[in-house]
C-alpha cells in the first residue's frame, strides 16, 4: 500500500530559528540545521504532507530544493512516511 | 557547519541543565556543585511549574536534570510530567543511591525519559573512594533495575586519575549491563577544585583517553551541549563550547549561568524570580560575552578547528580568564609532556 504522506516522528520536534528550521531528535539526541529561512513553519510537518505539497507562493525552484530537502529528512528519520 | 548556524544566534537553548536541588546523600570528592545541604532560596513547586511552561514556550527541546540528588527532590516527579506533557525530552542524572522498582516501573511509562547513573570506576573500591562507602553496589542495583526497561541508560563516569586506566573495564562492564557508557571531563569547581591535584588526569592520561575514545564509536562525552560520540560530534560540525549558545545553566534557586560550571556571582546571568527565562536568555550581558567569546590566542594551533579553544571553565578556574585557552587542552597536554621529557634529560 503506498504511504499517504509524511509527518514529523514522533521522537523529533522542531522550531523556527533565524537561519531557518532546527530539527531535534531525541533518539539520539540529534540535531538537524535546516537553512530553510521562513520558507516553512516550524509545525509544518505536525500534520501529514504530501511529499511535494508545499506552503502556497512556494516558487518553483524553491520547492525543488524543499524536496531534496524533504527527501534528507526521511534518510535521517526526521520524518517517516504514514 | 553547524558551528556557524549556532553562532548566529539560537532563540533559545537546545537543552539546559538544570540543578533542581543541591541536597544530596553523597559527599563526592569530585562534585562540581559541593551538594550536600539543600539550598536555603530553593525554586518552590508552583516556580518549578512556571519555569518548565516558559522553558516550553522558548521551545527548549531537552532538560539535563542534576542537583545534587534530584530523587531527593519530592515534587521532582511532579516536574518531570509536567516536562513530558509539554514533549520536553528529560534526561536525568542520578547516583543511583534511591532508585527502586517502583520508581523504575514509573519512570518507564514514559518515553521521553534518560538516566545516567554515576559511577566513578569499574571496582567498588575505585568508585567508593570518590563517592563513599556502599555505593558502587547501589549504583550496579540501580543500572540493572533501569537495563531491563526501555528507558534509555548509561553510566556516567568523571575521568580523574584514579579511574583513568580503568575507562575500558568500564566499557565492558557497561556493555554487559546492557547499557553505555559516557565519560565526563573532571572540571576543578565545586569540591572538585578543593581536590584538583588528588583527582586531576595526568597529561598522559588524558591523551590516552583522547586516543581510546576516538577508537570508542559507541561511547559518549557530554562537553556542553550534548552527549556526543566523537564521531557523531563530527558529523554534526558541532565543536565549539556551547554555553549561552546551545545550553545554559539554572541552579537550585533560580538563578541562571552559562553552564553548570560556572555558577559564581561573576557568571551569573538573571535571577528567574526577577526575570523570565527567555528575558534572561535574549538580554544577560555573560551570555552576550559567551556568544563573542573569541580564544584568539588558540588560533594558530593545530587543533583550533576541533575545539575553538576547549572549555572556557576549566580556564576560568585555573588561570581565572576565560579568554586564555583551556590549560588542560590536549595540544597543552603534548607540549607538557614534551617539557617534561627536556627537562628530565636535561
Amino acid at each position: 500500500m503506498a504511504a499517504a504522506g509524511i509527518k514529523l516522528h514522533s521522537s523529533c520536534r522542531a522550531r523556527q530559528e533565524g537561519f531557518g528550521l532546527l530539527f531535534y531528535d531525541n533518539r539520539g539526541p540529534r540535531l538537524l540545521f535546516a537553512a530553510t529561512g521562513t520558507l516553512l513553519p516550524a509545525d509544518y510537518f505536525g500534520t501529514v504532507r504530501g511529499r511535494d505539497e508545499f506552503p502556497a507562493g512556494t516558487s518553483d525552484s524553491e520547492k525543488k530544493a524543499l524536496k531534496k530537502f524533504v527527501t534528507q529528512l526521511l534518510e535521517k528519520g526526521f520524518l517517516h512516511e504514514q | 557547519m553547524s558551528n556557524k548556524y549556532v553562532e548566529m544566534g539560537m532563540r533559545s537553548p537546545v537543552n539546559l541543565t538544570w540543578e533542581v536541588t543541591q541536597a544530596c546523600n553523597l559527599r563526592c570528592t569530585h562534585c562540581l556543585s559541593s551538594s550536600g545541604e539543600p539550598s536555603k532560596n530553593e525554586l518552590s513547586t508552583a516556580e518549578a511549574l512556571d519555569l518548565v511552561e516558559q522553558l516550553h514556550s522558548a521551545g527548549v527541546f531537552q532538560i539535563n536534570f542534576g542537583g545534587g540528588e534530584p530523587f531527593i527532590r519530592p515534587d521532582f516527579e511532579e516536574i518531570l510530567a509536567a516536562c513530558h506533557a509539554r514533549g520536553i525530552m528529560t534526561c536525568i542524572s542520578t547516583n543511583g543511591t534511591l532508585i527502586t522498582p517502583e520508581l523504575v516501573a514509573r519512570l518507564a511509562s514514559n518515553r521521553l525519559v534518560a538516566i545516567q547513573v554515576s559511577l566513578d570506576g569499574a571496582v567498588r573500591g575505585t568508585c567508593d573512594a570518590v563517592r563513599g562507602k556502599g555505593v558502587f553496589d547501589a549504583a550496579i542495583k540501580a543500572v540493572k533495575l533501569l537495563a531491563v526497561t526501555k528507558i534509555p541508560t548509561s553510566i556516567n563516569t568523571v575521568l580523574t586519575t584514579h579511574n583513568a586506566s580503568e575507562v575500558p573495564a568500564m566499557h565492558d562492564l557497561a556493555t554487559s549491563l546492557g547499557v553505555s557508557l559516557r565519560v565526563s571531563r573532571f572540571r576543578p569547581s565545586g569540591r572538585g577544585a578543593d581536590n584538583w591535584e588528588a583527582l586531576r588526569p595526568t597529561p598522559t592520561q588524558l591523551l590516552e583517553f583522547s586516543d581510546w575514545l576516538g577508537k570508542s564509536g559507541d561511547v559518549r562525552t557530554g562537553d556542553s551541549f550534548f552527549s556526543l560520540t566523537a564521531q557523531e560530534r563530527q558529523g554534526l560540525g558541532l565543536n565549539l563550547c556551547g554555553a549561552a549558545k546551545l545550553t545554559c545553566c539554572v541552579s537550585p534557586s533560580g538563578h541562571m549561568y552559562p553552564c553548570a560550571f560556572l555558577q559564581s556571582d561573576h557568571f551569573e546571568a538573571g535571577d528567574l524570580r526577577t526575570s523570565s527565562f527567555q528575558e534572561i536568555w535574549d538580554n544577560a550581558g555573560i551570555y552576550a560575552s559567551f556568544r563573542n567569546l573569541r580564544i584568539h590566542s588558540c588560533e594558530d594551533c593545530t587543533r583550533y578547528d576541533q575545539c575553538h579553544g576547549g572549555c572556557p571553565a576549566v580556564a576560568w578556574h585555573l588561570k581565572n580568564d576565560i579568554n586564555g585557552g583551556d590549560p588542560e587542552c590536549l595540544e597543552r597536554c603534548v607540549t607538557t609532556i614534551a617539557d617534561n621529557q627536556r627537562s628530565a634529560t636535561a
